[in-house]
């Protein structure tokens, strides 16, 4: 039998029991070794009316890095988004959170919107997307040439290393009353304490992603004969580009997260003015919508700039 | 009159701290456009020797030179290809050919563009020219990396377990490749690997070692019995399995798996 099936076409629909066929010849040239061999067609027998598919597909929702269509991974993000939304409007419409505490969406969005035409909202959130840029900038400036020294030259990496990872772990917001003290309560305290929240995070980030540049790609470029300077900008720097580009994305969204801590400083400007302003008054809604602004911001900014890193890095 | 010295190993040693890892003293003269493997276990160091050569290492002990003069400070008379991230993936397949010509002043832009379509067609990547690393084979990926080190005028090949990543029909291709290729743009080759069958097949001489730290147990002449000419056909005859079986049987002994057996 094992010799009919291997031989010539297979009957169609054949081919699944074939296998299970001889997987069990196998098994009976095993078990032939132990006992004698008249066990065989028995074992045969057993083994061929089985179901033609083993195991039902897996859910692909769930599976461990399963395959979802794009179109449903969408549809996932507006039903999850729309079910927070309505649990929320729900929560507040039936009585089970206080209104005053925790206005619903609906009430949330009509704020928005009458901030945006009666109270400049969108001059404020400029004004702030302003400071953020510029102290981010300044951060990147100075952390990307830092960094990566830090990481090429061991020197400059054992004599940065100590300061950079101490200030690191210093809490904005504590000090707050020494750049009050160096710059007064004008812009530049504001822009100081936004660098600061950003920079140190982003050297060491920055020192990271040269370090992870991989060796031979530095000794490909001296062995075509490039000098170490050529080598650092040829080869080094744009071999660290994509996950460079990554990390100034996501720290720019830490970036936002201390415009609160940098805003509540004697500003009369600015997103975190409004909100810090409005929670002086009890005003719940127009904090939830300073909040729900700054994160609309940030949404639209990473998606754009994640379209710019697929646009730039159309090789990965 | 024998042909003058090319590549010596001067009484060679290495060191990281306290691991041996060159056994002192290594010494082997290589000969110009000659195809040296370096057989052994892997870890043994005979990479490390290798890159000694590529200036990418320093000896602790004793010299190598190169015509002559003491190695220095890598550059692109000793080209370096290596088992992987052998091309640069923001570059395009010609574009890292060309890489390899980058930084060379004595080339005009319409040399350098001859040169550089000659390599792409010699390791048959012409139609491939405009296409990132990632979209291409994993063979082609190191095809890429020979032409531009071809392309940089490297007078020394070091390759570094180029095909180890391949699987066996791409390897075979590339082997007979490379051997065609050695005999038609005249090079001297390091070729580092642990596979056997590849090193009798490529190798002029293989070199074979013990286990780390590196010693040369054996240095076998495989041109005097195989012929400069490397065929197919070759792999199945009866020389090439007993010359195998005999490199075979020199690794085992190196790496102590003869006893066991």
């Amino acid at each position: 039998m094992p010799g009919g099936t291997l031989h010539g076409a297979p009957p169609p629909g054949a081919i699944n029991s074939q296998q299970s066929r001889l997987r069990d010849h196998r098994v009976t040239i095993i078990k032939a070794t132990v006992s004698a061999a008249p066990h065989a067609p028995a074992a045969n027998a057993a083994s061929t009316p089985r179901p033609l598919r083993r195991n039902p597909p897996r859910n692909q929702f769930f599976a461990f890095r399963g395959t979802l269509s794009k179109r449903a991974q969408i549809l996932t993000a507006i039903g999850s988004t729309l079910f927070v939304l309505a649990v929320w409007e729900l929560s507040t419409r039936l009585g089970l959170i206080n209104a005053t505490f925790l206005p619903p969406p609906s009430v949330t969005l009509e704020t928005l919107w009458n901030m945006i035409l009666h109270k400049n909202l969108l001059m404020h959130a400029g004004i702030s997307t302003l400071r953020i840029w510029v102290a981010f900038a300044l951060a990147v400036i100075m952390a990307v040439p830092i960094g990566i020294a830090m990481s090429s030259f061991r020197g400059v990496g054992a004599a940065l290393e100590p300061i950079v990872d101490f200030i690191r772990y210093l809490p904005v917001p504590a000090l707050v009353p020494l750049s009050i003290i160096w710059f007064g309560v004008g812009e530049t305290t504001k822009i100081f304490l936004l660098w600061l929240g950003t920079f140190f995070q982003l050297v060491l980030l920055v020192a990271d992603d040269m370090r992870r540049v991989p060796q031979e790609y530095v000794e490909i470029s001296y062995t075509v004969g490039a000098r170490p300077r050529q080598m650092l900008t040829d080869v080094a720097f744009r071999a660290m580009l994509p996950s460079l580009f990554d990390n100034l994305r996501i720290t720019l969204g830490w970036c936002w997260t201390y415009l609160i801590i940098a805003e509540i400083v004697a500003a009369d400007t600015g997103l975190g003015f409004v909100i810090w302003a409005a929670r002086r008054y009890m005003n719940t809604s127009e904090v939830m919508a300073g909040v729900v602004a700054i994160g609309l911001i940030g949404l639209v900014t990473d998606q754009i700039l994640r379209l710019v890193h697929k646009r730039l890095f159309r090789y990965l | 009159m024998a042909p003058a010295p090319y590549l010596v190993f001067d009484g060679v040693a290495k060191y990281f701290g306290d691991l041996e890892v060159v056994a002192p003293f290594f010494n082997l003269t290589i000969k110009r456009n000659e195809f040296v493997v370096f057989l052994g276990p892997s870890g043994s160091g005979k990479t490390t020797l290798m890159r000694m050569v590529g200036g990418l290492e320093t000896p602790s002990v004793g010299e190598i030179r190169l015509d002559g003069l003491p190695i220095g400070a890598p550059d692109r008379e000793r080209g370096m290809v290596f088992q992987s991230y052998s091309s640069f993936p923001w570059l395009t397949v010609s574009e890292n050919v060309a890489y390899g010509m980058k930084y060379r002043h004595d080339m005009t832009p319409e040399r350098k563009k001859k040169r550089l379509d000659h390599y792409l067609e010699l390791v048959g990547l012409t139609d491939f020219a405009d296409f990132y690393p990632n979209k291409v084979s994993g063979g082609m990926r190191q095809r890429i990396a020979i032409a531009r080190t071809l392309a940089a005028g490297s007078e020394v090949l070091l390759m570094d377990e180029p095909f180890g990543a391949l699987d066996a029909q791409r390897r075979e291709g590339l082997q007979l490749e490379l051997r065609r290729i050695h005999r038609q743009d005249a090079k001297t080759i390091i070729f580092v690997t642990h596979d056997v069958d590849e090193a009798v097949f490529l190798a002029d001489r293989i070199v074979v070692f013990s286990k780390r730290p590196a010693r040369m147990l054996e240095d076998v002449d495989i041109s005097a019995e195989l012929g400069p000419d490397r065929t197919i056909a070759l792999r199945d005859s009866e020389q090439f399995f007993k010359l195998r079986t005999r490199i075979l049987r020199m690794v085992r002994a190196a790496t102590g798996e003869e006893e066991k057996v």
